[in-house]
């Protein structure tokens, strides 16, 4: 038992100083701006362009759920149009950002693993460096920096999203009214309540597609060793955006 | 396909962009274009006040707070951020207030001229305004939470208040108190029944009292007539004569009194004598009663009582006869 301890405690440390490795790596691929540049966009597209429906699908049924859950607590005792307050500050700082997050470490997280654990099983990233590429700036800085910069993005319109359907919903169904909606909404509103969303969804887009990158160029084993990587990918990916929602929520709330 | 993917990306992300920018101008209510004048405000404390709370001069929204921080000397300074266009009142201040139940604060314009009516918010704008600096005094009304705390306490005192004339008013309490309310009733109407007696009485009294006023009166008129009758004795030497007569008198009866004392002695004596009789008597009518001696054997026997009274019938006849015929009895001769 205390060997088992041991190895496991050697294979923490271990893929600690392979993270650092790797961050190292990604540090002076930034340089090779010529080469991640071109890949860049291409990133951006499929990993935020592609993103949005499913981004947006959520956040809708989010914003009604979040209204008509709302409008049940605050029956009787607090008034109606604090639906808009909790719906506008719940989307920006929260659930606009996490969720968001979540789904897509399983579509964009699990699709970096996947993809580039093929490309590692079937040797394609040896041959990337037989032909003198960097993979890391080939493979990992335009996915790593598509993600980091289109997660904002796609949060912003998640957010606003589910803003709008919790106002559909507070009209349709709670009896509220748009002015009514809308001083809620202001009532409590800080820039900060944007900025910190923002902020947390590029870290989430930062560590999915890090996560992904780095699980994926470790893959070993075949199919299989695939299949592992995609899976351990999405796990990895919603611990660890669970972990930086509480980081920066101590940090910066 | 490259130039698809720009597009589209360029697309998003300058919708995003507009969407992040407009909506936050928007939530924030700043106004582009316009210029906006900050002033700062000057507490002790800003209660809930934060940054983005509503600026309101009578009532309608006129900026936000832009920036709260402490100051030297134990203040508090606010940034206010005035909308263009609008004037603040003359010799302005400013309270800051819990603007709902659920935690809003807002900051209210007001003039110090003339000065609030509420004493405490007063001293506070008065002192805000004496630290100078060309800050606008502030003063900050207690938070909703405190009045609710103490309303709270009354609430909890009132309670406990309910609940002990609960426990004190059971149902016996209750039938007691009614019957004495009940009792209470028939007091009261034994005492409006007493009371129309007595003011009666005290009518009765009261007339009475108007009658011996009246007669005090009179006797008072009688009197003054009579010392007028007694002045005018006195001037004619009648009183002495009445003082001498009345000396006479005194002697008189002095001696007289003296005669009595005499008498009062002599009826003494005699009282012993009395007394002395008295009881010779009772030791006669002890025997008698105890039938020795003859007058008791003469009481107590029958037998001797009717012979007493045949010899008393007999001597009376024998004197009857001696009166009739005395040569029977007697013999007279001269010689």
């Amino acid at each position: 038992m205390i060997q088992a301890i041991g190895r496991r405690s050697i294979s923490g440390i271990e893929a600690v100083g392979r993270f650092g490795h790797f961050l190292m790596d990604l540090g002076r691929a930034l340089s090779d701006v010529g080469v991640w540049a071109q890949l860049l966009i291409g990133q951006m597209r499929r990993i935020g362009v592609d993103s949005l429906p499913v981004a947006l699908f959520i956040a809708a049924f989010t914003g009604v759920v979040l209204a008509l859950q709302a409008s049940y607590t605050f029956t009787g005792a607090v008034p109606l149009y604090f639906v808009g307050t909790l719906v506008g500050k719940t989307m920006m700082l929260e659930l606009g950002p996490v969720l968001t997050g979540l789904a897509l470490a399983g579509r964009v997280g699990a699709s970096m693993a996947a993809e580039l654990g093929t490309m590692k099983v079937t040797e394609q990233v040896d041959a990337l460096e037989t032909l003198a590429y960097d993979p890391q700036s080939y493979l990992v800085v335009p996915r790593v920096l598509a993600a980091t910069l289109m997660f904002p993005v796609i949060v912003s319109f998640a957010i606003a999203t589910g803003i709008i359907t919790g106002w559909l919903t507070s009209l349709a169904l709670l009896d509220l009214s748009t002015p009514d909606f809308i001083k809620g909404l202001k009532l409590f509103y800080l820039f900060k309540d944007v900025w910190f969303g923002l902020l947390k969804s590029a870290s989430f887009g930062f560590t999915i597609a890090l996560v992904g990158c780095i699980v994926g160029l470790a893959t070993r084993g075949g199919a299989e060793g695939v299949g592992r990587s995609t899976t351990r990918a999405v796990v990895f990916s919603a611990i660890f955006i669970l972990v930086l929602d509480a980081f920066w929520a101590v940090v910066l709330l | 396909m490259k130039r698809e993917n720009e597009f589209a990306v360029g697309l998003v992300v300058i919708a995003a962009l507009a969407l992040i920018v407009g909506g936050a101008l928007w939530l924030s209510g700043a106004h582009l274009g316009r210029t906006e004048a900050v002033y700062t405000a000057r507490f002790r404390t800003v209660g809930g006040l934060g940054a983005g709370s509503p600026v309101v001069l009578r009532g309608v929204r006129v900026g936000r707070i832009e920036a709260i921080r402490l100051a030297p000397g134990n203040w508090v300074e606010a940034d206010l951020k005035m909308y263009s266009g609008v004037t603040p009142p003359a010799k302005p201040a400013v309270i800051a207030a819990s603007a709902s139940l659920f935690g809003e604060w807002a900051a209210t314009l007001i003039s110090s001229e003339p000065p609030p009516a509420d004493p405490n918010i007063r001293q506070a704008l008065e002192e805000a305004q004496a630290v100078g600096g060309g800050k606008w005094p502030g003063a900050t009304l207690p938070d909703i939470g405190q009045l609710t705390a103490q309303a709270s306490r009354i609430a909890t005192d009132i309670g406990t208040v309910a609940a002990r004339v609960q426990s004190a008013f059971d149902s016996q309490a209750v039938m007691d108190l009614r019957r004495s309310i009940h009792d209470f009733g028939q007091v009261a109407d034994r005492l409006a029944r007493v009371t129309n007696e007595q003011a009666d009485v005290i009518g009765d009294v009261g007339s009475n009292l108007q009658h011996g006023s009246d007669a005090l009166a009179r006797a008072a008129t009688d009197l003054k007539a009579t010392l007028g009758r007694v002045d005018t004795a006195t001037n004619q030497g009648q009183l002495a004569t009445i003082l001498n007569n009345t000396a006479a008198t005194s002697t008189d009866l002095r001696s007289a009194s003296q005669d009595f004392r005499q008498l009062m002695a002599a009826a003494n004596r005699n009282q012993e004598s009395l007394v002395r009789v008295l009881q010779n008597a009772d030791t006669i009518f002890s025997r008698i009663s105890n039938r020795s001696g003859t007058l008791g054997l003469l009481v107590a026997d029958s037998a001797l009582y009717r012979e007493t009274t045949l010899t008393m019938i007999q001597l009376r006849q024998l004197l009857s006869d001696i009166q009739a015929n005395p040569r029977k009895y007697f013999t007279f001769s001269v010689f």
